[in-house]
């Protein structure tokens, strides 16, 4: 009996034993196999990590190459704009151009056939295209021809401008109703008087009294072949003028002639003539009182000088004089230094009366060479219909300084409400 | 009834028979013994090794827990890294096709700007003949105005080739 007991007992305890290890062994098995799958999973995790980096990475490259390559294409397509913006501008200039030279082709041609008329009008109706390329209104220039030594006066509504002998005549005459657009008349002195010789009739200026219309201009003596000055008439502004002279109305012969002439007429109604006479180094700006027919000299009057070239600036020449007076002052305009090159200028002096003394003011000049104009000068001042003080001046164009190229018509608002004049910054009224 | 027992006779007392066959009896006592003890042993042994074995599989089943919930965080964050790379994948592609056609387009930016270019410094060409050959036809009217024929002269034949260029690009 004990030892089927004791039998029975060893064989549960071997069945017990042998299910522990086998229940043990499968659960290592199992363990393995866990581990062997995490690892693989570890390793998957690895791979798709290093993978996932190399995408990025190659991403960031692509996103930076598209961010320099959006970049690069922003910078080129603004070149192309502007490209196309300074084509299309080259576009409206070479249009200008082509506008503009036509009208002077057709000047020229006109010329050629002794059409100087016809002329003139080719020109003026070409005067908006030309007027743009030598640098529009921003400067004040308002007839882009050439215009020498301006003279502008008020008739009515209408502003009649005079300018020394082009191709338009002896002395020609421009007509504008709002001082910005200017077409052309024709030529104001259609003759000359027998004593005088064609082609350089200069300077005009026109003055009104009792009805008439005075024109003062400086023309060359054919006899003697010294600038001197005289004097026409005319029934409207827009001429023809006459000259009836047998001689010049004034002639420094001695000093080298007499030219710029521009009159004064102050508050008593007496007139005067203001001119300069001699060249460069000998220049000096005289006062004559007038007859009161206003074609001769008063009797017993003697020219007074007003000015010499005293000043640096001034280079040894003071010119186209023109005084006026303003709140109680008397104010001598004039241009100085060489009028063939951009160092011209315009000047002012201040005076005790018509017949001077005058003394420079200070700072001169008050208009010398700047954005849009060289060589300014040829000055004279007129009002506008509201009474404001212009100036118009003749300029060359920068970069075509110097005969035979133009100079032309500029208009400039100028303040004579201070003591002394200034010249106000080009644009609208 | 004390009485009675004592009364009763003690009976003898139960002393072993002295073995019959001494010697041989004793050898199977021995041998008795010795079976149970090596039963004994082996019962032992098989116990001590049930343990163990025992321990073994808890050890492995508290590991295989743990490799269990490892092998979950693992696959979680492998589903995870293989969503981001199929996202990056896919953005690679994109950016791709976008770079190709940023490429391509400012390839045509470069063409259309050479193209610009040249039109510029062609009309610049046309617009300095043309200011030549206007300056050159106005300097040539200021000169007749003044009855200098030979000065207007020369100015038209100091632009007349800034003036034939101009026609000619003008067409």
């Amino acid at each position: 009996m004990a030892t089927a007991v004791a039998v029975a007992g060893l064989g549960v305890s071997v069945w017990y034993d042998a299910h522990a290890h086998l229940r043990a062994n499968a659960e290592e098995s199992t363990l393995k196999a866990a581990q062997h799958h995490l690892a693989a999973l570890r390793h998957d995790k690895v791979v798709t990590n290093y993978a996932n980096a190399v995408t990025t990475n190659r991403r960031n490259d692509l996103e930076a190459s598209i961010g320099t390559t959006l970049n690069q294409l922003a910078g080129v397509e603004a070149s192309v704009s502007s490209a196309n913006a300074g084509a299309s501008l080259e576009g409206v200039g070479i249009s200008t151009l082509h506008t503009c030279l036509g009208g002077v082709q057709a000047a020229l041609s006109q010329v050629s056939a002794n059409n100087n008329a016809a002329a003139a009008k080719d020109v003026s109706a070409v005067s908006g295209p030309c007027a743009l390329l030598d640098g529009g209104a921003n400067a004040g220039l308002v007839y882009p021809f050439d215009f020498p030594d301006p003279d502008v006066i008020l008739v009515g509504r209408t502003y009649y401008a005079y300018a020394t002998n082009s191709v338009a005549g002896n002395i020609q005459i421009i007509a504008s109703s709002d001082l910005t657009h200017w077409t052309a008349v024709g030529n104001a002195l259609p003759s000359l008087p027998a004593w005088a010789k064609p082609d350089n009739t200069w300077a005009p200026e026109v003055a009104r009294a009792n009805g008439s219309f005075f024109m003062y201009y400086a023309v060359e003596v054919a006899a003697t072949g010294t600038q001197c000055i005289s004097v026409a008439t005319a029934r409207s502004a827009q001429g023809p003028f006459v000259d009836t002279s047998t001689g010049p109305l004034e002639c420094q012969q001695s000093l080298g002639g007499s030219i710029d002439p521009s009159t004064f007429t102050d508050t008593n109604g007496v007139s005067y003539l203001v001119w300069k006479s001699g060249g460069p180094g000998s220049s000096k700006v005289w006062s004559e009182q007038l007859n009161a027919a206003g074609t001769g000299i008063a009797s017993g009057a003697s020219p007074a000088l007003l000015l010499l070239p005293e000043r640096s600036w001034e280079a040894g020449t003071v010119e186209a004089p023109d005084l006026l007076r303003a709140n109680g002052h008397y104010f001598l305009f004039f241009s100085g230094n060489d009028w063939n090159s951009a160092n011209y200028g315009i000047g002012v002096a201040t005076c005790t009366g018509p017949l001077g003394p005058c003394a420079d003011a200070t700072p001169n000049p008050i208009l010398s060479s700047g954005a849009g104009i060289a060589g300014p000068g040829g000055e004279s001042i007129f009002t506008d219909t509201s009474g404001a003080y212009w100036m118009a001046f003749h300029s060359w164009v920068p970069g075509a300084v110097g005969f035979p190229n133009s100079r032309d018509l500029y208009l400039r608002r100028i303040d004579l409400s201070g003591a002394l004049p200034s010249v106000a910054a080009p644009g609208p009224g | 009834m004390t009485d009675v027992l004592l009364a009763q006779p003690r009976p003898p007392a139960l002393i072993p028979a002295p073995p019959r066959g001494g010697p041989r009896r004793r050898r199977v006592w021995v041998a008795a013994l010795t079976c149970a003890a090596l039963l004994g042993a082996g019962l032992g042994y098989l116990l001590f090794d049930a343990i163990q074995s025992n321990h073994q599989y808890d050890g492995a089943r508290h590991t295989l827990r743990i490799t269990r919930v490892t092998t979950d965080v693992v696959s979680q964050e492998l589903i995870k890294a293989r969503g981001e790379l199929r996202l990056v994948t896919q953005q690679v592609g994109n950016d791709t096709t976008a770079l190709a056609q940023d490429t391509s387009q400012l390839e045509g930016a470069r063409s259309a700007l050479s193209a610009a270019q040249a039109h510029v410094l062609e009309q610049a060409s046309l617009l300095n003949s043309l200011h030549a050959c206007l300056g050159g036809v106005e300097q040539a009217l200021n000169a007749l105005a003044v009855g200098s024929q030979a000065k207007a002269a020369g100015a038209l034949q100091s632009v007349s080739a800034s003036c034939a260029a101009a026609v000619n690009a003008s067409g």
